[in-house]
């Protein structure tokens, strides 16, 4: 490309910006961004990995696998859920700041973009509907049925994260967009084609399923030993598979990851032996070896500390990805997102933030207190009195929003 | 720069994109607002549950929570990011004006339906794995949580038909735009419409109840919340009605069809009496009919609802400013945006589009009828698929033989002026009219066929000039290069 073709696609993008501008400083949407994507794909990461094991273990001809097949089941089912709920914030984000490259990566392919919507919705029915034929079932190392339905589940959630990946890959070649909305001479309206992937790229993302499933299955057994009615074999059984999985998952995750740098578009330059091009992989890499280190035995604390560390590493890995993004657009394009123009409103962003602290974090502290202890309990949970205090506290943090939503709403309405 | 901010356009012949948000939409008002209600009346019940002790209550909230868990939170919390999907492709600027104008609203909408999640598989699945007393707090926060998300979501709705305050065009700011007497009174007739459906879709569960005594205590339960939520959403919508721009009654009284006025009333009177019937004969409600009745009555009170919406803030999409082709059509001081249209007038809609091809951004004779259909994709397709199917298609407004001076002079006569209250003004250079006018003749004398036959031809015939020049170029140079030596 000469200079004046990078001039036209640059001006191109800046055109394209929404003129009623952002209502914050770019970079905390790009932050929030990044943050919730790590945490949506480590989620993503955990449905893919617990899906494997549920239909490992119904395949499996083994008590054990079975066992930890239907437990895994119910993992994946609320993994769907708090990927998509998840999903949302970086879904959100991406059009604040990126609007240019989301929306006509999105129109230039837009009956995958469509098919996402149903073809996910049948995935998480398919994945229900292997729940309703089993969950009446005591004996969980019985042969599951309709084991059909679980294999189109996955198969179906692979092709919902490939629509995905390459509509995020798109974004990256500016460069073609019009040469994807003019085929042999004439305009295509029709959004019928994905245009770019990298199967590297996606094969790393599918790949941490592994390690992070690994993490899940230490986790696992950590959280149940303390039941009365813990099976210590059975769960220390699952532990060392999941020891196993996170050191060869992290490996091969390193691998796919040294790949993937290695076939990053020519926009991207040098990115690859940059500082956020090597430090991704180190991080996947160095997964494997904090598990070889801090996992041995019973490992009571850093058992707990599996999932986190592979949230870490996980959205050092989000930072790289957002690394190149914006390497690509601004470092070969020119086209800065920190230039995007601000409409300041103080108020909502406060609204947001004060939301986000205070609502979220003393409901789902309550919420998931009581989760947490009802799991470790055999019968019915009864909270202490801190417990309850701190659910009725919650009770009026919604309340109080509830209400600050009317009051302020009846005060701008009558001035 | 001539460039304005319009993006690709996708056109779907079979449906065409407006119907397929639409869909989407309808589908998701019905998943949400029965989540909605029902997490409220997960509330209530879970309450008298612990205050009675009684068992039953809370193994109706497992049965329901479940039932919802797997039909409307599945499908509600897909086609929720699924809206956003639909309108990215059919409406950018559109769903962009919200987005960047309520992007943390949003964002604190997310806090609730995080929320939401983590509560609702609380609800079903701690259900006698916890006491009564904690099922109630759990429910009570899931259900203003759930309600939460609901007034944010009207909020930027109703910023949809126009913004909260007047003053927002001149002053700007969000609490402007967020709110005003549209916003209330549509959030008044939401509410009352999601008990409806909480009402309707509960039937389903009510029919799996055994215990004749217990069905009946809910069906009345139900019944009374369902015929109390009707009446008081009807009247809340003729009050509605006084909170639009008179703009949007004009249109709603021109546009909508015949049928739409007798079928809202058939759609309460049958709601009504469904009600009605099931409070004095539980009995009858067995899962095939609850369940044909939830669909039957919510797509047919929905679908008119949403269309009628859709179709009232015409020409606008959003705010009263994006028209429903992309275009700005006005300008706000207060965000400091500007109208588009100056820079069309001066450059024509073909250069100020940053994404028309090289070989169109001149009309020529060897590119007329790509031009105009270029020029129909840009600013009709969103309303009017050009195909025989799909929404309101063009075809249908023009008669049968129509000639192109007479399709010139209407598109330069009404079109470019903006002469038709409920279309937006498109205007173009007299070489675009001539395009899009050529365009609409063939389009609606010959159909896609046509159309597709032309354009091949057009390509056809710029590829052999261009393969001519190339050569003539190519002896040119050898010509030259002979002279030289």
């Amino acid at each position: 490309m000469d200079a004046s073709q990078v001039t036209q696609v640059t001006e191109m993008m800046y055109a394209l910006r929404n003129p009623a501008g952002i209502p914050t400083y770019p970079i905390i949407f790009i932050g929030l961004g990044v943050l919730t994507f790590a945490l949506h794909i480590l989620f993503v990461q955990l449905m893919l990995g617990t899906s494997v094991i549920t239909i490992f273990g119904a395949f499996k001809n083994d008590a054990k696998w079975r066992r930890l097949a239907a437990a895994m089941l119910e993992i994946a089912k609320v993994s769907v859920s708090v990927a998509i709920v998840i999903g949302v914030a970086p879904l959100l984000f991406v059009q604040v700041v990126y609007d240019p490259h989301w929306y006509t990566s999105n129109v230039l392919s837009a009956v995958w973009v469509i098919a996402f919507i149903v073809i996910l919705i049948f995935a998480y029915w398919a994945m229900y509907a292997y729940y309703f034929m089993n969950s009446k079932e005591k004996d969980k190392t019985k042969e599951p049925k309709g084991k059909v339905w679980m294999l189109t589940s996955l198969a179906l959630m692979l092709v919902v994260g490939f629509i995905m990946h390459s509509l995020t890959s798109q974004i990256l070649h500016p460069e073609l967009w019009k040469e994807w909305y003019v085929q042999n001479g004439v305009i295509d309206y029709s959004g019928t084609q994905l245009h770019a992937y990298n199967l590297w790229r996606f094969a790393f993302f599918i790949s941490m399923a592994i390690p992070v499933t690994g993490g899940m299955l230490v986790t696992y057994r950590r959280f149940k030993m303390v039941r009365e009615d813990a099976d210590h074999e059975y769960l220390n059984w699952a532990a060392k598979i999941g020891k196993k999985w996170i050191k060869l998952g992290s490996v091969i995750s390193a691998l796919l990851y040294v790949a993937w740098m290695m076939t990053i578009p020519e926009t991207a330059g040098d990115f690859a032996t940059s500082f956020w091009g090597i430090i991704g992989g180190v991080m996947v890499l160095f997964y494997a070896i904090w598990a070889q280190v801090r996992l041995r035995g019973d490992a009571m604390f850093c058992s707990y500390m599996a999932l986190p560390m592979a949230l870490v590493i996980g959205l050092v890995v989000a930072i790289s990805r957002e690394m190149l993004r914006y390497g690509i657009l601004d470092g070969f394009f020119g086209y800065d997102f920190m230039d995007y123009k601000v409409v300041m409103d103080w108020y909502s962003t406060g609204l947001f933030f004060l939301t986000f602290a205070i609502v979220g974090g003393t409901v789902l502290a309550y919420f998931l207190t009581i989760a947490w202890q009802a799991g470790q309990t055999v019968g019915v949970y009864t909270p202490s009195p801190m417990v309850n205090r701190m659910g009725t506290i919650a009770i009026w943090v919604v309340a109080i929003w509830t209400l600050q939503f009317f009051v302020v709403g009846f005060y701008v309405w009558a001035q | 720069m001539d460039l304005i901010s319009l993006y690709p356009t996708w056109y779907e012949p079979m449906l065409g994109s407006g119907w397929v948000v639409a869909l989407i939409a309808t589908f998701h008002v019905l998943a949400s607002h029965t989540s909605v209600g029902a997490a409220m009346l997960f509330a209530y019940l879970s309450h008298k549950a612990y205050r009675e002790d009684r068992d039953d209550l809370l193994d109706f909230i497992k049965k329901y929570g479940l039932f919802l868990m797997v039909f409307t939170y599945v499908a509600g919390s897909i086609t929720g990011p699924g809206i956003w999907y639909s309108t990215t492709v059919a409406s950018p600027n559109g769903i962009g004006a919200l987005i960047h104008s309520f992007v943390w609203k949003w964002a604190t909408e997310w806090v609730f339906f995080v929320i939401e999640v983590v509560g609702v598989y609380m609800i079903v699945y701690l259900v006698g794995k916890v006491d009564k007393r904690t099922h109630m707090k759990i429910s009570i926060i899931f259900g203003v949580a759930s309600f939460a998300t609901l007034l944010i979501i009207v909020g930027i709705l109703s910023f949809m038909m126009l913004p909260g305050k007047e003053v927002w065009f001149e002053e700007g700011g969000y609490l402007n735009g967020f709110y005003g007497t549209n916003t209330f009174i549509q959030t008044g007739m939401r509410i009352a419409f999601m008990f409806t459906m909480t009402a309707v879709v509960g039937g389903i569960v009510v029919a799996g109840i055994k215990d004749p005594a217990f069905k009946k205590e809910m069906a009345r339960k139900l019944g009374w919340l369902g015929i109390i939520s009707t009446l008081v959403g009807a009247a809340l919508f003729q009050l509605y009605l006084t909170a639009v721009p008179e703009q949007a009654l004009l249109v709603m009284e021109n546009r909508l069809p015949d049928y739409f006025g007798p079928s809202i009333m058939i759609v309460l009177a049958g709601t009504l009496g469904y009600f009605i019937v099931t409070m004095l004969q539980p009995k009858i409600i067995v899962e095939s009919f609850a369940g044909a009745m939830a669909v039957i009555i919510l797509v047919a009170g929905l679908w008119p609802e949403e269309t009628a919406r859709e179709s009232m803030r015409k020409p606008y999409v959003a705010g009263q400013y994006v028209y429903s082709n992309q275009v700005i059509g006005r300008d706000v001081p207060g965000m400091d945006i500007k109208s588009q249209l100056p820079t069309i007038e001066k450059v024509g809609i073909l250069k100020a589009h940053p994404f028309t091809p090289e070989h169109l951004q001149t009309v020529n004779a060897g590119n007329k009828i790509q031009a105009g259909e270029y020029i129909a994709m840009v600013y009709c397709s969103n309303c009017h698929s050009p195909s025989e199917t799909g929404i309101r298609p063009l075809h249908r407004y023009f008669p049968d033989g129509v000639t192109e001076e007479r399709m010139q002079k209407y598109v330069k006569g009404v079109l470019t002026t903006g002469n038709i209250a409920y279309m937006p003004k498109m205007p173009m250079l007299d070489s675009e009219v001539e395009a899009l006018s050529a365009y609409l003749v063939m389009n609606n004398n010959g159909g896609q066929k046509a159309i597709t036959a032309a354009i091949k031809q057009e390509v056809e015939n710029r590829d052999r000039a261009l393969v001519e020049k190339n050569a003539m170029d190519k002896v040119a140079v050898l010509e030259l290069s002979q002279e030289v030596k």
